[in-house]
């Protein structure tokens, strides 16, 4: 897989020797460190190969297979307008998180683009703000939901290598749903960054930025203060027994 | 005995096809709502008109002009139709103004009763009722009109202006779908004006797409091209309040890929154009149909997109959609023949 063939190489050395490096991308650039042909040795810079980087493709069949869907089934209204993105939580925090982008890039059936984002692909929160903004009633909150299914589909090992739902995650959406009737977002992300090893950019300065942010016009308070749902200890039972019969949580799917 | 034709609104379709009536010896009642003619130019003061930049009084000053002097016509003015029966192939028609009832009998009818402007208020994004540095593009051409353009803020001239374009237009949270045809245009047109007053204001317009279709265009090139309005390729999804007495748009650069947050002195919402409550009240009083836009529904339109469902009642100018002065003009002698051609038929 050219991943691997990647990390056994360190970048700097491969196709070195172009000029204006920086604009082509890793995957796109094939050299053999060694290599003879007709006893020519041809190693290293003498047989760089720089793959094209126009697209010569655009695939339809992975349009319809979102479409078919429930929660990508409206693809095809999604006329590239931005106000997705322009009002989504997540996207002033990480710029790469981008539905709008990710709505044209399955349009397009570019897996190839697709699959930079993995990291990024499962942030979207659930506020539903773009959905309520979307002058074509998309319904990109759910699209996201499409793209982190056929992400799995498509890219299981790097899912597995970038993105681990494991024991820890099902305990702690165990502990939040059935303990306080609610998802705790602010812990969820703090896990799930732990997981993917990102611990340094939880005390960076955009979360910094967004915690001060949040102290100072009062949200973090309202979200301490907000309590259980109203009368949720009936409903505790009735979960706690009912996970007691299947004797386990589904947590794959709101995971991603 | 000379026919009698009624024509309901006093707009540039209506003016016109009245004059055009009066001209064929005809006897025009034209029934208008308001206490004056010429329509939403008029009343919101267009100064000058796209696409060549005339004054607008060379257009709606000439047609009013027109419609009051030349005789066989006679306005009733800030009146309304409050009766309308059928009579044969002729109508009665209670004519009902602010201090009598008028019975008629009329041998056509034209119903050029126009659109109303989109209120920005009913889409809360864009916080139209907080701000009041955002105003709408009829507000500005209200603005220009009475020569009086600063920020409503403090009176001082902007340093820098926002253009957003499809407001209440292509939006199926506000339940409108359609494009309102000329508000690109307008924008683009505004932009140049602006530019020519306060050199010293930059204009931004964020667009989707902009349809300044046909030879509109020529306005489009020349605002990028002779007064450096800058466009950007991306919805607003919400303005919002900045610092130093500012307004905050909020959308995305879908071309650079990433959010954006920008303050403006001044942004002016392109709100587009709708069938209004008129459409529906005259198409129950009258008996024709409504579209699913809102907007009166032609019979047919394309064949005879100047013709109700119903003999006799014809139709013209922004009633049945979104146009331009232009074509509501055309529309209004269209009807205007047609409903001749009817009276004369059937007298
Ligand atoms: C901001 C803005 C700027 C524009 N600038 C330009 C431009 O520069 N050039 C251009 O070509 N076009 C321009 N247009 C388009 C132009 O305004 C319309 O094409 C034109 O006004 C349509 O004319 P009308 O007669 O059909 O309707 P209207 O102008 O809407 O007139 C309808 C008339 O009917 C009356 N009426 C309504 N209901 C009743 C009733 N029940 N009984 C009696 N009377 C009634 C109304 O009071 C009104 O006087 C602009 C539009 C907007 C929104
Ligand atoms: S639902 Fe997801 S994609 Fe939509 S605005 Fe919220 S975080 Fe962004
Ligand atoms: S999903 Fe909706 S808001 Fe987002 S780009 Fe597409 S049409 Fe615009
Ligand atoms: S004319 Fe332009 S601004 Fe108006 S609705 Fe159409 S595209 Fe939008």
């Amino acid at each position: 897989m050219a991943l691997e063939k990647q990390e056994n190489r360190p970048v700097a050395e491969k196709g070195e020797h172009i000029i204006a490096r920086h604009l082509i991308e890793d995957d796109n650039i094939k050299e053999e460190k060694n290599l003879v042909i007709d006893g020519v040795d041809v190693s290293g810079r003498w047989n760089t190969f720089i793959l094209s980087r126009v697209d010569s493709e655009f695939d339809r069949s992975f349009f319809k297979e979102v479409k078919e869907t429930v929660v990508g089934s409206r693809i095809n209204r999604c006329w590239q307008c931005g106000m997705c993105t322009a009002s989504c939580t997540v996207t002033p925090l990480y710029r790469r998180f981008n539905p709008r982008a990710f709505i044209y890039m399955m349009q397009l059936g570019n897996l190839k683009e697709i699959k930079k984002y993995i990291d990024v692909a499962w942030r979207c929160v659930g506020c539903y703000k773009c959905s309520q903004r979307c002058p074509k009633q998309v319904n990109p909150a759910e699209m996201m939901e499409a793209l982190g299914l056929l992400i799995k589909k498509y890219f299981p090992e790097e899912v597995k290598s970038k993105l681990k739902v494991d024991e820890d995650v099902k305990k702690i959406y165990d502990d939040m749903i059935v303990g306080h009737g609610r998802l705790d977002l602010a812990k969820l992300h703090t896990s799930a960054m732990q997981k993917t090893g990102r611990t340094k950019e939880l005390i960076g300065k955009i979360e910094r930025d967004a915690i001060f942010k949040m102290a100072k016009d009062g949200r973090a308070f309202s979200i301490l203060r907000l309590g259980k749902p109203h009368n949720w200890s009936s409903s505790k039972e009735a979960i706690t027994g009912y996970l007691k019969n299947i004797n386990t949580i589904e947590n794959g799917e709101s995971g991603v | 005995m000379a026919e009698n034709i009624l024509v309901v609104g006093g707009g540039p379709a209506g003016l016109n096809a009245a004059v055009m009536l009066a001209e064929l010896g005809v006897n025009v009642s034209l029934v208008e709502r308001d206490s004056f003619l010429g329509g939403n130019p008029k009343k919101f003061k267009y100064k000058f008109l796209f696409p060549d930049m005339q004054p607008a009084d060379n257009v709606i000053g000439e047609l009013i002009k027109k419609a009051e002097t030349g005789g066989n016509i006679k306005v009733y003015y800030s009146s309304e139709i409050s009766d309308f029966k059928e009579n044969g192939k002729k109508f009665d028609v209670t004519i009902k103004t602010a201090d009598k009832n008028e019975l008629k009998t009329f041998d056509s009818v034209i119903v050029s009763t126009g659109f109303e402007h989109f209120d920005p208020a009913r889409d809360a994004k864009y916080s139209y009722q907080l701000f009041d540095d955002v105003i709408d593009i009829k507000d500005l051409e209200r603005m220009m009109g009475e020569d009086n353009f600063v920020r409503p803020s403090n009176g001082q001239p902007p340093k820098n202006v926002a253009f957003i374009l499809c407001v209440g237009s292509r939006d199926r949270h506000v339940g409108n779908q359609y494009c309102s045809r000329v508000c690109c245009t307008v924008s683009v047109k505004q932009a140049i004006e602006l530019r020519e007053h306060f050199p010293a204001c930059e204009v931004y317009i964020f667009y989707m797409d902009i349809r300044t279709y046909g030879f509109f265009e020529d306005l489009y090139w020349k605002a990028m091209e002779e007064h450096d309005v800058q466009i950007v390729k991306g919805r607003i999804a919400e303005i919002t309040s900045g610092p130093n007495n500012t307004v905050v748009c909020k959308g995305e650069d879908t071309l650079l890929r990433g959010p954006f947050e920008i303050p403006f002195d001044m942004v002016v919402l392109a709100s587009g154009m709708e069938g209004g409550p008129q459409s529906s009240e005259i198409s129950k009083k009258l008996g024709i149909g409504l579209d699913e836009h809102g907007f009166l529904k032609p019979e047919n339109v394309t064949l005879s997109p100047f013709k109700s469902n119903r003999d006799g009642v014809f139709l013209a100018g922004a009633c049945t959609g979104p146009k331009a002065i232009s074509d509501s003009i055309t529309e209004g002698a269209a009807a205007a023949m047609n409903a001749y051609t009817y009276a004369v038929k059937n007298k």
